[in-house]
């Protein structure tokens, strides 16, 4: 079991992402941009466009502006997840002295590291839970979920509950060494026995789990939101104003212009 | 009162109806598969639908930025909600996730049921597209309403309404259904009109060879809002311009957009340039219609056959230019009343056009004030794609999804002394606002923009 787990799996859980993802984007891709339903104000130059997905990937702009209540807890939840995300690669990488670089010690590094991955997992922990709480608790919200979407939190809450668990009690937890031998082993397809450890075989798993669904759920929104934001915020410039025939330099003029008034036509 | 299992309905397109717009109905047992088929043609060519059946994560932040879901409460009317309508069904047949796992994504199998849903709440749907504007990532419920209504008019269920219009707008080219005697007439009377209350002559050019200029008016604007047509003469004439109406063309609205996006708007476009192309002009400029213009500025270049050798404005950018420029001399004493406006959706969330609004409306009127959320953040008046259903029910439905309009002009304060003026340019506003602003009791007048311009220029 933890042969298929640890040496196993992982090709097909990366398999299935990949293809899983290549396949959604390929069928985004084969449909259309049929009109022009740019929303306006419209960007005027492209340094517009690329500030109008800044603020929405970075800040969570429209969440900030329109759902104060679900930026709360939105925004930290992805914030610490791209941390947390970050952290794992470059923490295993340099086994925790990454900070080494910015001209701490290597045990301070280390502490450094074990910090912000304690925060960053306790907020997103915090963060996932107050989701829930929202998808429950908010009638319309509650209203639009289906299983699915409380089986997304409640999966992301497990492997951060797991996760925690291990930094929190170390005793149980698993040093940056043997992970990172181990994660070479995958990467070099020279795949070794996973770690002997509970708690990180069940984090490994599923983490797994997630990664494999994610081509087929809402975690598409990842890359949804450039696929849509390319269609709705585009470079969008007016025709220029002024009528033809028309030439206000002498004044009004009007006084010329009346007619015995009717309608004049062609006709009748 | 046409209801099913509960829902209630517009009424509905009858038979007859249908032939006069070329459709033929599907009979119900044939419905749900046709319904795939076309469904699965939708989903293969409209990206703006793919990606928002995909990629929504559920967070419900547009369920309290829709006006008609906080005018009725019902979750159908939560931008996701009438997503969801028909995401249970592209699941279920168009994705590897629904066909396995249904139970967990929500699928669901099609039915009759299903795609009556589908014509309840797809007309319950502004398509005005602020759920666009708020969700994170931009996903448009209005093109899922778009893509859904094209689907419902292929299996034959269409509005009365919106299948009469596009009858009259394809046997006379406007959609109020009047002969080009009729449209000379009303503009006699108009012109007359303005000779009478402005003391000035002020010609109706009516498919005049060799104008420079030609302006597309609504029809609405020659029986319900005849001060936005003297506005606009008044105004072309005041500058001089060489213009015309063309009486195949008097229409600025192009229903096509609304439920079919085809052969019907498509249609409609035709008609104009064939019209341009008669009368020689050089410009064309868009009257006060909110959809219209959004199917004439965002949709012409794709749907044109052939190219447009046109350019195409707005009448208020226009109107702006020449308040910017400081020719036109305008006394907004004129107009001494307290003034809000309103953001018709299609110009500010689809069109750019907002500030232009202000700039012609602030030259215009001494005492202006905005509404609380404006320009792309407006609330719509709940009229907006001609869901102008005037059956009991369905009215009483309109009156709750103009709720959050009545909220927003309250708060200015316009109508405190029953004097206001509501400025809405755009004539479904107008038509959808005429009635609303008695039903709450908001002691404002509506007006177009161009009514106030006309009022407010100095003559002599
Ligand atoms: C550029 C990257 C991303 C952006 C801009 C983004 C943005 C958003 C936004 C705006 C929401 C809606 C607010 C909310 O419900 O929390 C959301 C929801 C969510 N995101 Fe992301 N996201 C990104 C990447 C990711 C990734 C990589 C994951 C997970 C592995 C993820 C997991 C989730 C989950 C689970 C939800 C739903 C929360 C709920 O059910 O309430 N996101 N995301
Ligand atoms: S705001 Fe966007 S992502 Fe959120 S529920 Fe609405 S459509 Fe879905
Ligand atoms: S387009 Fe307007 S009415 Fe339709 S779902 Fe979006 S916000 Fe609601």
């Amino acid at each position: 079991m933890t042969f298929f787990i640890g040496q196993v799996l992982p090709y097909v859980t990366v398999v299935i992402f990949t293809l899983g993802i290549l396949y959604r984007l390929w069928r985004w891709a084969m449909a259309r941009i049929v009109h022009n339903i740019t929303l306006s104000p419209f960007p005027q130059s492209n340094a517009q466009v690329a500030g109008i997905y800044a603020g929405e990937i970075v800040l969570f702009r429209n969440v900030f502006l329109f759902d104060k209540g679900l930026w709360i807890g939105a925004w930290p939840m992805h914030v610490a997840l791209g941390s947390v995300i970050g952290g794992h690669v470059v923490g295993i990488y340099f086994l925790g002295k990454q900070f080494t670089y910015i001209g701490l010690s290597e045990h301070l590094s280390e502490q450094m590291s074990a910090l912000l991955g304690t925060v960053f997992g306790l907020i997103m922990f915090a963060g996932l839970l107050y989701l829930l709480y929202r998808r429950l608790a908010i009638d319309s919200v509650r209203k639009i979920s289906v299983p699915g979407d409380y089986l997304h939190l409640l999966l992301l809450l497990g492997i951060v509950s797991v996760g925690n668990f291990m930094r929190l009690f170390p005793a149980y937890g698993l040093e940056y060494g043997p992970a990172r031998e181990y994660i070479t082993g995958l990467v070099t397809l020279h795949p070794v026995p996973i770690p002997d450890n509970p708690l990180f075989i069940i984090h490994f798993l599923l983490v797994q789990v997630l990664l494999i669904v994610f081509p087929f759920s809402k975690l598409m929104h990842l890359f949804g939101m450039f696929a849509n934001r390319w269609i709705m915020n585009r470079v969008y410039l007016d025709p220029a104003p002024g009528l033809p025939g028309v030439d206000l330099s002498k004044g009004v003029p009007v006084v010329r212009a009346v007619s015995e008034g009717g309608v004049t036509s062609a006709g009748v | 009162m046409p209801e099913y299992k509960g829902m209630k309905q517009a009424v509905r397109a009858s038979e007859e109806d249908l032939r006069k717009i070329h459709m033929i109905p599907v009979p119900d047992d044939q419905k749900a598969d046709e319904a795939l088929k076309y469904l699965d043609e939708m989903r293969k060519k409209f990206r703006s639908f793919v990606t928002a059946m995909e990629s929504c994560v559920k967070c419900g932040l547009c369920a309290e930025n829709c006006h008609t879901y906080l005018g009725t409460r019902d979750p159908n009317n939560i931008p996701a909600g009438r997503a969801d309508l028909v995401r249970k069904i592209y699941r279920r047949y168009f994705t590897p996730e629904g066909r396995w796992f249904g139970k967990l994504v929500g699928a669901e199998d099609i039915s009759l049921d299903v795609i009556e849903e589908w014509y309840t709440y797809f007309y319950q749907c502004n398509e005005c597209r602020r759920c666009a504007v708020v969700c994170p990532f931009g996903l448009d419920t209005c093109e899922v309403t778009m893509v859904m209504r094209q689907i419902l008019h292929w299996l034959g269920m269409v509005p009365k309404l919106h299948a009469h219009v596009g009858h009259a707008m394809e046997l006379t080219g406007n959609h109020t259904g009047l002969p080009k005697p009729g449209l000379v007439d009303t503009l006699e009377f108009l012109s007359e009109e303005i000779k009478d209350e402005f003391g000035v002559d002020v010609p109706f050019p009516v498919d005049k060879p060799d104008s420079d200029i030609l302006y597309i008016p609504s029809s609405a604007d020659f029986l319900l809002n005849p001060y936005t047509l003297m506005g606009a003469a008044m105004f072309f004439h005041y500058i001089g311009a060489n213009w015309t109406i063309p009486s195949t063309m008097a229409e600025a609205g192009n229903f096509g957009l609304l439920f079919d996006q085809q052969a019907t708007q498509r249609g409609n476009v035709m008609r104009l340039l064939d019209a341009a192309e008669k009368l020689g002009v050089k410009k064309i400029v868009w009257g006060e219609c909110g959809h219209g213009w959004r199917a004439a500025k965002m949709y012409i270049p794709t749907l044109a056959d052939r190219p447009v050798r046109w350019p195409i404005t707005h009448l208020h950018d226009e109107t702006s230019y020449y308040v910017q420029t400081g020719q036109l001399k305008l006394d907004p004493g004129k107009n001494n009343r307290p003034v809000t406006l309103h953001d018709p959706c299609n110009y500010g969330r689809a069109c750019g056009l907002a500030e232009n609004l202000r700039i012609t409306l602030n030259a215009c009127v001494p005492d202006f004030r905005e509404m609380t959320l404006n320009r792309e953040k407006n609330f719509c008046c709940g009229g907006g794609s001609a869901i102008l259903f005037d059956d009991p029910e369905m009215y009483q439905l309109r009156i709750k999804f103009s709720q959050k309009k009545a909220d927003q002009v309250r708060e200015t304060g316009v109508g405190n002394n029953g004097d206001g003026v509501l400025c809405a340019p755009c004539s479904i506003c107008k038509a959808q606002l005429y009635p609303m602003v008695e039903e709450h009791k908001l002691g404002v007048e509506v007006k177009g923009l161009i009514d106030l311009l006309g009022r407010a220029l100095v003559w002599n």
